[in-house]
C-alpha cells in the first residue's frame, strides 16, 4: 500500500507492507546512489517480513528516490527529522514503538526516530560514505569520458557526484557521524561474511550496493528477514 | 615471482568482478591473464571501477590510493591481479 507522511519540509511517500497489527519495522534506505541499487532489494525484504507476519514501512527520504524535495535544500538534521516524522505518522504508542531496520548509510538517518531497537545491515559510517563518494568522483575524473564529478558548483556550494548534486555542508556534517551505537537501545549488526568488521551475525551474499546495475537477491532478503523476525521476537520477550 | 597468496588473490578478484559487475560464475572463471577489462567490458564504467576498488579493498584488507588508479592497472585481468598482489598484506 502506498501511504504518505508529512514532515516540516513537505510530504513524502512511504510503502507499507504486512499486517496492521503486531510488531512493525521501519526500513531506511542508504543515501545517494546506493539507494537506487538497494531499493528493489528493500522491497523484497519488506515482502519477506510480511510473509513472516511482521509489518514494515519503507519511507522515501527527502531529496532521495522519488522524493519531490530538492536534495540541494537538504541537511542531515532535516533528513533525520523526516525519518522521525515518518515513524510518528505510524501512530504507535511508547509501549509499542517500531523497530528501526537500516541498510548501509540508512543507519545515519534513524537517530531521531522513536524506536524500540535498531537492526543494521552492513552499516556505513559517515566518514566511509564520504570517502566512497570522493572515490566515485575521482575515478570519474581520471577514467570517465568527461568529468562527471564537479566540486563547488552553484550556491549553496554543491558537489556533483554521479548525477547527485549534494550540498557540501551535508557531506561535511555526515563525515563525523557513526552508524552504530545509539544509547541503551537493543542493537544488532549483520554484515556480509567477507567484510572483516565486527558484527553480531555474518551472512553469505554479495554487496548489492556496489553492483553496477541494480540487482536483487531474494535468498539474502529471506535470510535477513528471518534474522529480523527472530531478533524482534527476542526484543519483545 | 608470484606471491605466496597469489591463488587466493586471483580467486578474490574474480569474485569481486562477478559481484560488482553482475557477471556469471562461468564468465569470470574463464578470465585469462590477458582478458581485457576496462574498455572491453561494458559493465565496467568509471563508476563501477570505484565500487570494484572498494570491494577489493574490503575483501583483501588492503588500501588503494585513488591516485594509483589508471587505465593500465585495469587493462587486463592479469594486470588487476598483479596490482592487488602488490598491495596485499603478506
Amino acid at each position: 500500500m502506498i501511504d504518505q507522511y508529512v514532515w516540516r519540509g513537505g510530504k513524502e511517500l512511504m510503502l507499507r507492507f504486512g499486517p496492521s497489527e503486531g510488531p512493525l519495522a521501519i526500513v531506511t534506505l542508504p543515501l545517494f546512489e546506493e539507494a537506487n541499487r538497494l531499493r528493489a532489494f528493500a522491497v523484497t525484504l519488506c515482502r519477506a517480513l510480511a510473509d513472516a507476519g511482521v509489518a514494515s514501512v519503507l519511507p522515501d527520504v527527502p531529496g532521495q528516490g522519488e522524493s519531490l524535495t530538492d536534495l540541494r535544500s537538504c541537511t542531515l538534521a532535516n533528513m533525520r527529522s523526516a525519518m522521525a516524522a515518518a515513524g510518528a505518522a505510524l501512530g504507535r504508542s511508547d509501549r509499542n514503538l517500531p523497530y528501526s531496520v537500516a541498510l548501509r548509510s540508512g543507519a545515519l538517518l534513524d537517530q531521531d526516530l522513536a524506536k524500540a531497537g535498531r537492526w543494521l545491515f552492513a552499516p556505513q559510517s559517515g566518514d566511509n560514505l564520504v570517502q566512497v563518494l570522493d572515490r566515485i568522483r575521482r575515478t570519474s575524473d581520471r577514467l570517465g569520458p568527461g568529468a562527471s564529478g564537479k566540486q563547488d558548483v552553484g550556491t549553496p556550494p554543491l558537489v556533483e557526484i554521479a548525477g547527485n548534486r549534494i550540498p557540501a555542508r551535508l557531506l561535511e556534517s555526515l563525515r563525523a557521524e557513526r552508524a552504530d551505537g545509539d544509547g541503551d537501545l537493543p542493537q544488532r549488526i549483520v554484515r556480509l561474511s567477507h567484510a572483516f568488521q565486527p558484527a553480531d551475525q555474518m551472512v553469505e551474499g554479495s554487496a548489492l550496493w556496489r553492483r553496477a546495475e541494480p540487482g536483487n537477491d531474494p535468498t539474502l532478503a529471506a535470510l535477513l528477514a528471518s534474522d529480523i523476525v527472530a531478533w524482534i521476537a527476542a526484543c519483545e520477550r | 615471482m608470484l606471491p605466496e597468496n597469489h591463488g587466493e588473490i586471483d580467486t578474490t578478484i574474480r569474485a569481486c568482478l562477478r559481484d560488482v559487475l553482475g557477471l556469471s560464475e562461468a564468465r569470470v572463471a574463464a578470465f585469462q591473464d590477458d582478458t581485457p577489462l576496462f574498455g572491453a567490458l561494458p559493465e565496467l564504467d568509471s563508476m563501477a571501477v570505484a565500487g570494484l576498488l572498494t570491494e577489493i579493498e574490503e575483501r583483501l584488507g588492503i588500501l588503494i590510493e585513488d591516485d594509483e588508479v589508471d587505465g593500465e592497472m585495469l587493462e587486463s585481468f592479469g594486470a588487476l591481479v598483479r596490482f592487488a598482489s602488490a598491495h596485499a598484506p603478506r
